[in-house]
């Protein structure tokens, strides 16, 4: 009886991951093949057009310059998030759980929401230049939206908790111990953190830098919203070329080059926590 | 795509079974800030047609959704221009009954029979206007802008707002070199792409959905704008001001259409016909501040309203302008130049 249910509940989860994660996948795949048509979207035979269209200088820049972006993000929220994640793990399981929760409450509210919010915080006359206005800090207001520092500010707010959740999850199972015994044994602390604790949170590293970078490419409301839409992103690329240029095959070659540079870092990930495995040796 | 079919049946058969969900409906996929909820509301009181009503910022948008929608499409949409002969030779729309639509009678006849709808088979005009120049008073001397060029002023780095549409983009660079602004040639394009790159650098941000915005936050002073967008943005300052470029603005025409696809073929007949009434285009005309169709309902305005050069262009500068047609498999050469544009760093 038991393993009936479980053939069920097994089976669902999995037409569901059928239905809603392979066949898109697979569509866009087959649409990356195809040639353009103007009537239908797209058509027989098949063809690399679309793979040869992103080599062209204008995809290309856009593809740099959204790596880019995406880099600075993940540095960022980095250079953010591990001390918080560090922190956070070293106090007590009731402040824990309540400084958890203050990082997710914002997820109740949609991400767009939350980026028209950041709109008006940094608009011509939005609260923060009326405030220095006020304070007299400057004479007349700054131009902070529509500014590439709105664009990175709005995807670093939006993307951080990607980052300290996964690193939360590392440090908290962090042996303290191990920094005591190294600090008996006479070692300062840029040589605990180089020698321990960092290569031992790399898994942790790892994993949110992954969550933060993929994504970041696809948020194409964030550019459009805080950036004016006057550069492109990989995310504003593909909603173009899908609805300006009724080119399906390019846009969907283009969510195929992002899937398999996802699938590429998944990967690289897994490879590293196999190496870290086998260093380690079975205990 | 097998479960979907099955779980719509099941839907279905669920709102079939309640009988408050038989009332009538019409499914109207229009332009945003296009018509007033009042309107509307005042519809469904006269005719117990509820409206299903949602919107879109771009003729693309609204054409892809249109497109994909094989069956149980939306009864009423509300393409530009040229949009309605691309939409009808692909056989997207149906012929309109014009028994149903006594009102459309009296339509200004400017706006009838245009080369994208010869006979008006498929569509009625409801409202037209243009793309100008946008200026704040109080930053910049209205006086001293009259051309498309003056948005290249270097005075103006990073202050110039564009509309987040290629056509309309295009249309400003293909005018100051002489061009038409509807042309097919990739030499003419690519001649256009390189004026619109000097103009780059004064370009703060591009926005369609409502371009008044920026304006009325002082985040912009100068900028492309449609005469509607600047009507509404100078009833809340007068500052912002709408001024006809004199290489000629770029004029369009919304209208009503029936897809193939629609439900409630005969609601939607209904909708238009009610739109057509003089106090209801009047009132379009008072919020929106676009030019209507309906010649009737121009008494029936403020003289504020009737006489404003922003909603009412004189003659001679429609007859300078120009509306945008179809530029077939050119689209794929603009769409190049304008990833381009805003490719670079």
């Amino acid at each position: 009886m038991e393993s009936k249910t479980r053939r069920v509940v097994i089976g669902l989860v999995a037409s569901w991951l059928f239905v809603f994660g392979v066949l898109p996948i697979l569509l866009l795949l087959g649409a990356s093949l195809l040639t353009q048509d103007p009537q239908h979207f797209v058509r027989l035979p098949l063809s690399l057009e679309a793979y040869r269209q992103l080599a062209e200088p204008a995809y290309l820049q856009v593809m740099l310059r959204s790596l880019r972006l995406a880099l600075v993000t993940v540095v960022l929220c980095l250079l953010v998030g591990y001390p918080f994640a560090w922190f956070t793990a070293r106090l007590p399981a009731g402040w824990k759980t309540a400084i958890l929760v203050l990082l997710m409450i914002p997820f109740w509210t949609n991400s767009l929401v939350r980026t028209y919010a950041i709109r008006t915080l940094l608009g011509t006359q939005g609260l923060l230049n009326k405030a220095l206005l006020a304070l007299g800090v400057i004479e007349a207001p700054l131009q902070l939206i529509y500014t590439d520092l709105a664009v990175v500010l709005g995807l670093f707010y939006l993307m951080l908790p990607f980052m300290i959740l996964p690193l939360y999850a590392n440090l908290d199972k962090f042996d303290y111990r191990l920094v005591e015994a190294a600090r008996d044994l006479g070692a300062g602390f840029t040589r605990i953190f180089v020698t321990i604790v960092w290569p031992l949170s790399l898994p942790g590293v790892f994993a949110g830098c992954i969550l933060v970078f993929v994504p970041t490419m696809g948020l194409f409301y964030v550019a459009t919203l805080l950036g004016g839409a006057r550069q492109l992103l990989v995310g504003n690329l593909i909603q173009q070329q899908f609805l300006n240029a009724r080119n399906w095959p390019a846009g969907s070659a283009t969510s195929v080059v992002l899937i398999l540079l996802m699938a590429l870092m998944l990967a690289a990930y897994h490879l590293l926590l196999r190496r870290a495995a086998t260093a380690r040796g079975p205990q | 795509m097998n479960i979907g079919k099955t779980l719509f049946g099941a839907a279905l058969l669920l709102f079939a079974a309640s009988p408050a969900m038989a009332a009538e409906k019409v499914y109207v996929y229009n332009w945003t800030e296009y018509i007033p909820q009042a309107v509307i509301d005042d519809f469904t009181k006269e005719t117990g047609i509820e409206v299903v009503y949602t919107t879109y910022d771009s003729n693309e948008t609204m054409y892809a959704k249109v497109k994909l929608a094989q069956q149980d499409g939306y009864d009423v949409v509300v393409p530009s221009t040229y949009f309605v002969s691309k939409m009808s030779r692909e056989g997207l729309l149906q012929a309109l009954d014009h028994s149903q639509l006594p009102n459309a009678k009296a339509l200004d006849a400017k706006m009838l029979d245009k080369p994208f709808d010869r006979g008006n088979v498929y569509s009625v005009p409801f409202m037209w206007g243009s793309t100008g120049i946008g200026v704040n008073a109080k930053e910049i001397d209205p006086a001293t802008v009259t051309s498309w060029k003056d948005l290249w002023n270097p005075a103006y780095k990073g202050k110039v707002l564009l509309q987040d549409d290629l056509r309309e983009v295009f249309h400003m660079a293909l005018k100051l070199q002489g061009k038409s602004s509807n042309t097919t040639d990739p030499k003419e394009i690519e001649a256009a792409y390189g004026l619109l790159k000097e103009l780059m650098p004064n370009v703060l941000l591009f926005n369609s959905d409502s371009p008044r915005l920026p304006y009325l936050a002082g985040e912009v002073s100068i900028g492309m704008i449609w005469n509607g967008e600047a009507w509404m943005a100078a009833e809340e300052n007068e500052d912002i001001r709408y001024i006809y470029p004199k290489e000629g603005a770029n004029l369009w025409v919304d209208s009503f259409v029936i897809p193939k696809s629609a439900r409630n073929v005969k609601n939607g007949h209904a909708f238009i016909n009610y739109m057509l009434k003089a106090e209801v285009a009047a009132q379009c005309v008072a919020q929106n501040g676009y030019a209507t169709t309906v010649l009737a309902a121009l008494p029936l305005l403020d003289e504020k309203v009737r006489t404003s050069p922003t909603i009412f262009p004189p003659p001679e500068i429609v007859a300078a302008g120009e509306f945008q047609l179809d530029v077939g498999d050119a689209l794929a050469t603009y769409q190049k130049y304008w990833e381009l544009l805003r490719a670079g760093n």
